[in-house]
């Protein structure tokens, strides 16, 4: 018996049973539960009506139907395509750029000692603080005279830049936890920075780089407002912006219709969850894992 | 635990270094000796310093003139905030922000901090990893996407609440939420319920997770148990997790627009518009940059100020 139950053995047998509904595991099972289901009641709304015919859609909205119309998917595919690849593009190429300049960033903070180190790293942490908010409007002017609007680029040299704040964070944090007996035996056989940072900074600490993939393709992904102001042209748009405009043009065009229209709409917004969730699929563990074991905190 | 060791062993690793090589460079050999080190962080510094560190700088300049992208700027002094303050519905805008930066702490820390208790009362650890993944799940779905969801879900005529309420036979509560004056702030609060789901609840479960089992049984000794322990115990020990939500709260609370922009965009009315969106709009749809890098600059202040407040008065007890 651990002290635990020798407590409350001992409790119990004094007959003062001091039981609240936490003690039992059922109720917060339950609860627990419970509280996940109704999180999950938008989740499955996308899901059933993304199946519906117009129909379907109608009547029967909020139960399974059958058969499963899955020629939603192809109409919605059709309309989102150019708008994934954008994405899928441009957060890849942001990912790669952003994530060069934070290891770098990273092991010069954790594992080389210069003058002036401390200030150097608190001067980029620092802009952590900065709100989007002040930035946004003289931001888009920038992008604007250096010709990035109205490209993918103003997507990714956003990431690029402003994304090894945060990544710089991490990694460093992270990186100043590896043992130093790796890297003297390293250079003591001739390693350079380069090999350094390759062969053995980026193989310990690929847990770390599965968070930082995560938070950052979820924050790429789910990018609204900037594409918005800054990308006009329907060819290099973002999958956010496409599918509010999706869901407006169903709407107002064809108001007398709007409901016929449902299934395809919820197809792409699933369509639009999809990478994420297979991205989650392979890096998921890491992700939960990383938040909760790294003791987040200011 | 292992990083407390690490911690230890780096010091000592340090202070070996210390007695074993005195110091005998200068500043300038040491910063020449380190020239790899600049030379590495040299490109991080000059893109961000274009892209990162200008931008701000220029919004707080250029708070101050009259401008637009092609457009000579003009001195204008204080006239923008002017401009902004003595709009009509600025009172307005900055109650809605009030109530829904309120409303945040709620829904962004009390929220999650009895979900992560309750998870962290769980026993089985088999359980408890099911629960964190299933909690992640929602946040999968776009945030845009989630935001269209919950415009479907207070629909008037198609939503399921209004289609819950007819089925119970409350049919007179049917209304446009999201239409209506009277219910669209508290709609907008609504949105995401129960707000559990996202890294809060993981980032509170992560202070939990390293709060010392001595505690929980001296807790027992003591018959300190359920939630009068959270909130004697375990919120002054997890409390450096609990304030870096509640400054989140607040800086989103002020700060963030998409869910108004894609729900409701301030209306009806003004009934769900914010200084933020306000922002936005005079800046993108009237061309008037200058008054948007006032209501950035003034929101930026208060964020500024609030976060330094909570960090001077919220202060965890290992600080």
């Amino acid at each position: 018996m651990n002290l635990k139950q020798i407590i409350q053995h001992n409790i119990f047998h004094r007959g003062q049973p001091k039981r609240t509904w936490l003690d039992s595991q059922i109720g917060v099972h339950a609860t627990i539960i419970l509280l996940i289901l109704i999180s999950f009641v938008p989740v499955y709304l996308m899901l059933t009506l993304s199946f519906k015919n117009q129909v379907q859609y109608q009547h029967e909205r909020y139960a399974i139907t059958f058969p499963l119309r899955l020629g939603n998917y192809g109409a919605a595919w059709e309309y989102l395509d150019t708008y994934v690849w954008n994405t899928l593009l441009a957060a890849v190429v942001g990912f790669i750029g952003m994530l060069i300049l934070s290891v770098i960033g990273g092991y010069v903070f954790a594992r080389l000692r210069f003058p002036g180190r401390e200030p150097l790293y608190y001067s980029i942490i620092m802009l952590m603080m900065v709100p989007w908010i002040v930035s946004f409007v003289p931001q888009y002017v920038l992008y604007n005279d250096l010709g990035l609007t109205n490209t993918l680029w103003a997507v990714i040299v956003l990431n690029i830049a402003s994304g090894p704040v945060f990544g710089i964070f991490l990694l460093r944090t992270f990186f100043s936890g590896l043992p130093e007996e790796i890297f003297e035996s390293a250079r003591m056989d001739g390693a350079g920075h380069w090999t350094l940072i390759t062969q053995i900074t980026l193989p310990l600490s690929l847990p770390t780089i599965a968070t930082l993939a995560v938070l950052n393709f979820l924050s790429t992904w789910n990018s609204y407002l900037w594409p918005m102001v800054a990308i006009s042209d329907p060819k290099y748009q973002q999958v956010s912006v496409g599918l509010f405009q999706m869901a407006r043009n169903l709407s107002s065009n064809l108001s007398a219709a709007t409901e016929m229209q449902g299934g395809p709409l919820f197809a792409g917004y699933v369509l639009a969850s999809l990478p994420m969730v297979i991205l989650f699929f392979f890096l998921g563990k890491f992700y939960v894992e990383g938040l909760v074991e790294s003791g987040l905190k200011v | 635990m292992a990083g407390q060791v690490n911690l230890t062993s780096l010091n000592e690793q340090v202070r070996l270094k210390k007695e074993i090589t005195p110091r005998k460079y200068s500043i300038w050999a040491q910063v020449l000796r380190s020239w790899q080190a600049y030379a590495l962080l040299a490109p991080i510094f000059i893109i961000m310093i274009v892209f990162v560190y200008y931008p701000p700088l220029l919004g707080l300049v250029r708070a101050f003139f009259n401008w637009a992208p092609n457009k000579e700027p003009v001195f204008v002094g204080f006239a923008n905030f002017v401009s902004y303050f003595q709009y009509a519905e600025s009172g307005r805008e900055i109650a809605n922000m009030t109530k829904l930066m309120s409303f945040n702490l709620i829904s962004g820390v009390v929220v999650p901090f009895v979900m992560a208790e309750l998870i962290f009362s769980i026993r089985s650890s088999a359980s408890k990893e099911v629960y964190r993944l299933a909690m992640v799940i929602p946040i999968l779905v776009p945030g845009v996407v989630f935001l269209l969801l919950w415009k479907h879900i207070y629909d008037a005529n198609i939503g399921p609440i209004n289609g819950l309420l007819e089925a119970i036979g409350l049919g007179l509560l049917k209304r446009d939420w999201l239409g209506d004056p009277a219910t669209a702030l508290y709609a907008v609060m609504g949105v995401g319920f129960p707000w559990i789901s996202g890294i809060s609840t993981l980032i509170v479960l992560g202070g939990l997770a390293q709060m010392p089992e001595s505690v929980f049984d001296a807790c027992l000794l003591d018959g300190c148990t359920g939630p009068r322990r959270w909130v004697m115990v375990d919120l002054p020990l997890s409390l450096s997790q609990v304030r870096l939500l509640i400054i989140l709260a607040v800086i989103n609370g002020i700060t963030s627009i998409q869910n108004i922009l894609i729900l409701t965009r301030g209306g009806p009315g003004y009934a769900t518009s914010v200084p933020a969106l306000r922002m936005f709009l005079r800046a993108f749809t009237t061309n008037e940059y200058g008054v948007g890098s006032a209501i950035g600059v003034t929101l930026f202040v208060v964020a500024m100020g609030m976060t330094l407040l909570i960090n001077r008065f919220v202060r965890p007890y290992n600080e």
